[in-house]
This record gives C-alpha cells, sequence and structure tokens, in this order.
C-alpha cells in the first residue's frame, strides 16, 4: 500500500518576474499525481508576488523604532525595518494596540497574544536574512491571496490539494492558504521536519505524495 | 486643572520609563578588528599576477544581536600615488561555504559573537610582470589603505561603517619572500 512521502522538488531561483503556479507546473508536474497534495513555501509565494521590500527603502516612523524594542530579538518585527513593514501591512495604530494587550497579556501568562492581534501579515513577514539571496537583503511580507493560490494549483495540477505553508527549522508549521477539503492541522503535522530545507537547498516545492490515500486510511482506523 | 497635571506627569513617567528600558537595552555594536589580522600571505602567482588574503576578526561587541547585510573592501591605490598595478579585492565570510561571486550573504551575528572575513587582494601589472612592479612599489614605500566598508541593520536604522587596515609594501614583499623560500 502506498506510503505517505514527502518529495522536495528543486527549482531555480524564483523572483518576481514568475507566476508561481507556472512554476509548480514547470518543475513538479511530472511528479505529482491525483492522490497527492503540492505544498510551497509562503515567502516564495510572497517573492514571486513582489512582495518583497528593501528596508533601504522603508520611510522609518517614531513608533516603529520604540515599539521594535518591545519584541524579543528573535522575531522579524523586532528590527526597526520588520516592525515598520508590519505597520504599513496592517496599520501602526492597530500594531500599536496589538502589542499593548499583547504585553498586558502575557503579564497574566497568556503567549502571542500580539500576533493574534496584529493582523495576518504581522506573523508571515521575514525580515533580512530570512530568504535565500538576492532576497537575503529584502524584507518579505506575507502571500497575497494564498487561498487563492493553493486552489489553483490543485485546479492547474489535478491533485487531490494543495497548500502554502509557513514552516521553519524550529519546528512551527503554519498552514497560510489551503485548497477546499484539506485539513490545516494535520498537513502543518506532516510540514513540522521543515522538508522545504534550507534557503540554499532551493526546494520550495513539496510534494507530499500519496496523501489522500494515507487519509483515508487514517480515517478507517 | 488637577487632571491635565495628572495626566502630564502620567504620561513623562512612562517616556522617561520607554527611554530607560530602550537605554538599558543597548543595541549592536560591531566591530573589525584590524589590529588583531592576519599577515597578508601570497596565495596565487603569475607573470602578471599576485593574489594576497589576511583573515580579520569581528566581534558584535553590542547587547543585542545585528545584521551585517552587507561587507566589502574597498581599497585605496590612486594611480597619483603607484601606477603600476591594477587592484581588485573581494571580502568573504570564512564560517559560510565559500562562494566566487564575491557576494556577501546577509548574516545575523547575536550580541557578543562574532566571526572572521578574509579579504583578498590581487595586484595585476600593467606592464612587465608583478614581481618587478611590486618591488617598484615597495621601492617607493607605497603602503596600500583598505576600508572594511559593512552594512549594519539592528534595533537602530541601518548604517554603513568603515574600518581601514593598511596592507604595507613591506608586508607584501615579505610575502612574496616566504613564498619563494618555501619553493
Amino acid at each position: 500500500m502506498a506510503e505517505l512521502e514527502l518529495k522536495p522538488v528543486r527549482t531555480r531561483i524564483l523572483t518576481d518576474k514568475d507566476n508561481i503556479v507556472d512554476m509548480i507546473e514547470k518543475y513538479a508536474k511530472d511528479d505529482v499525481g491525483p492522490d497527492d497534495v503540492v505544498s510551497v513555501a509562503e515567502s516564495v509565494v510572497a517573492i514571486t508576488q513582489g512582495r518583497i521590500t528593501r528596508p533601504e527603502d522603508l520611510k522609518v516612523c517614531f513608533l516603529a523604532r520604540i515599539l521594535c524594542r518591545f519584541i524579543p530579538q528573535e522575531g522579524s518585527l523586532s528590527s526597526v525595518y520588520g516592525m515598520q513593514s508590519a505597520m504599513d501591512a496592517e496599520g501602526k495604530w492597530r500594531i500599536l494596540f496589538a502589542l499593548l494587550i499583547g504585553m498586558l497579556a502575557k503579564i497574566i501568562g497568556r503567549n502571542g497574544v500580539f500576533y493574534e492581534l496584529a493582523g495576518p501579515q504581522a506573523p508571515l513577514i521575514d525580515d533580512v536574512t530570512g530568504t535565500m539571496p538576492p532576497f537575503d537583503k529584502c524584507l518579505v511580507y506575507g502571500p497575497e491571496n494564498p487561498k487563492e493560490v493553493a486552489e489553483e494549483i490543485k485546479k492547474r495540477l489535478g491533485c487531490y490539494g494543495a497548500v502554502v505553508a509557513d514552516v521553519n527549522d524550529l519546528k512551527r508549521a503554519r498552514v497560510v492558504g489551503i485548497s477546499e477539503g484539506l485539513e490545516p492541522n494535520n498537513l502543518a503535522r506532516i510540514l513540522i521536519d521543515n522538508p522545504f530545507g534550507n534557503a540554499s537547498q532551493r526546494t520550495p516545492i513539496v510534494i507530499i505524495k500519496n496523501y489522500a490515500t494515507a487519509e483515508k486510511r487514517a480515517e478507517m482506523v | 486643572m488637577e487632571f491635565l497635571i495628572t495626566i502630564l506627569l502620567v504620561a513623562l513617567v512612562v517616556a522617561i520609563a520607554i527611554w530607560l528600558f530602550i537605554a538599558r537595552q543597548g543595541d549592536a555594536e560591531f566591530e573589525f578588528l584590524v589590529d588583531q589580522r592576519t599577515d597578508f600571505a601570497l596565495e596565487e602567482l603569475t607573470e602578471k599576477t599576485a593574489t594576497f588574503s589576511c583573515k580579520v576578526p569581528f566581534i558584535n561587541k553590542g547587547t543585542q544581536g545585528g545584521t551585517i547585510m552587507d561587507a566589502y573592501p574597498r581599497h585605496l591605490l590612486p594611480h597619483e600615488q603607484f601606477d603600476g598595478v591594477e587592484v581588485s579585492s573581494r571580502l568573504e565570510l570564512l564560517s559560510a561555504p565559500p562562494r566566487t561571486d564575491n557576494y556577501f550573504e546577509s548574516v545575523i551575528i547575536l550580541a557578543g559573537e562574532g566571526d572572521t572575513v578574509a579579504v583578498t587582494v590581487k595586484f595585476t601589472a600593467k606592464e612587465g610582470s608583478i614581481e618587478e612592479a611590486l618591488g617598484q612599489m615597495a621601492e617607493l614605500t607605497v603602503d596600500m589603505a583598505i576600508d572594511i566598508v559593512y552594512q549594519i541593520v539592528a534595533r537602530t536604522p541601518w548604517y554603513i561603517h568603515k574600518t581601514r587596515m593598511i596592507m604595507k609594501c613591506t608586508e607584501i614583499m615579505n610575502a612574496m619572500q616566504t613564498k619563494s623560500a618555501a619553493k
């Protein structure tokens, strides 16, 4: 019986000149079957959508300089440009409000409230160094309309489903966009070990082979 | 009136508290330790070219992590000073996989940590052999300044900083002689 298998697909560096669905078709079509789910890294989807900016092109406001100080160093918004890009994407008053409530929530022991309130783009922003060259010198926002992207991938490749995911080496996996009928938590679990690899491996597409069969088997059990 | 004064006082206290928090938190602070660099060593010698390299450590001596977005060497040998060679230079992070494209990939350096870069300088003789050209350079006691230029981004907006080191003509000749002796 066919087993669930993760198959990374190597591509050239994708840029804002590329259409992500065209590129997935070009590099992965021959390996994708009707039982498979195609997953793609959200930062690469965002890059192909041109959702990148250089720190040098951002005008930093006073509030960004202050608020970035309250984000732990590991977070992308801890740099003044990460914070400014979040403010540009979600509005600076929303970010201020989210940070104040987040700090209060932390006092009573609840973490993650800031990112819950700061808007969908805030947790998806990658600061400089977050992606592969030549985009290592850019900030990358989250993708636009990730669900529609997933649906289009599914339609074009005739696969069981598609998912746009934000995965890193810190064992964090988040489904950003998903085609109809798939279970996001299950896919996040499958992708938790970051099969996309690091930037230099250039494998922004991962085919989850035999997903439909494995899902049916799990339901029967 | 009392209410207004209270509001102003609270705002003042909050502003001072934030200022103290930021001051205490600090920021990244990078230093290229050119006084701890190795001597230039001759890496490659041909009839027309000589390539030297040295290692320069650097450290983030600040209290916050920071990112080196870009770094490159800027050699300064104006023809008014010496016109016998053409110079090219490049810089590489030693802990990163070797590159041949002279591209510096952005790197995060945590507070208190550091790394080492290799600075490579290639001289090409405009006329005659490189050994003759570098010999003339030494005769004229021409030392060459090299600025390590680096762009930093951290908690504060990006800035570009330069640290100067001097590639002395005596160091070049020593490296040439060491290589000859080794041969």
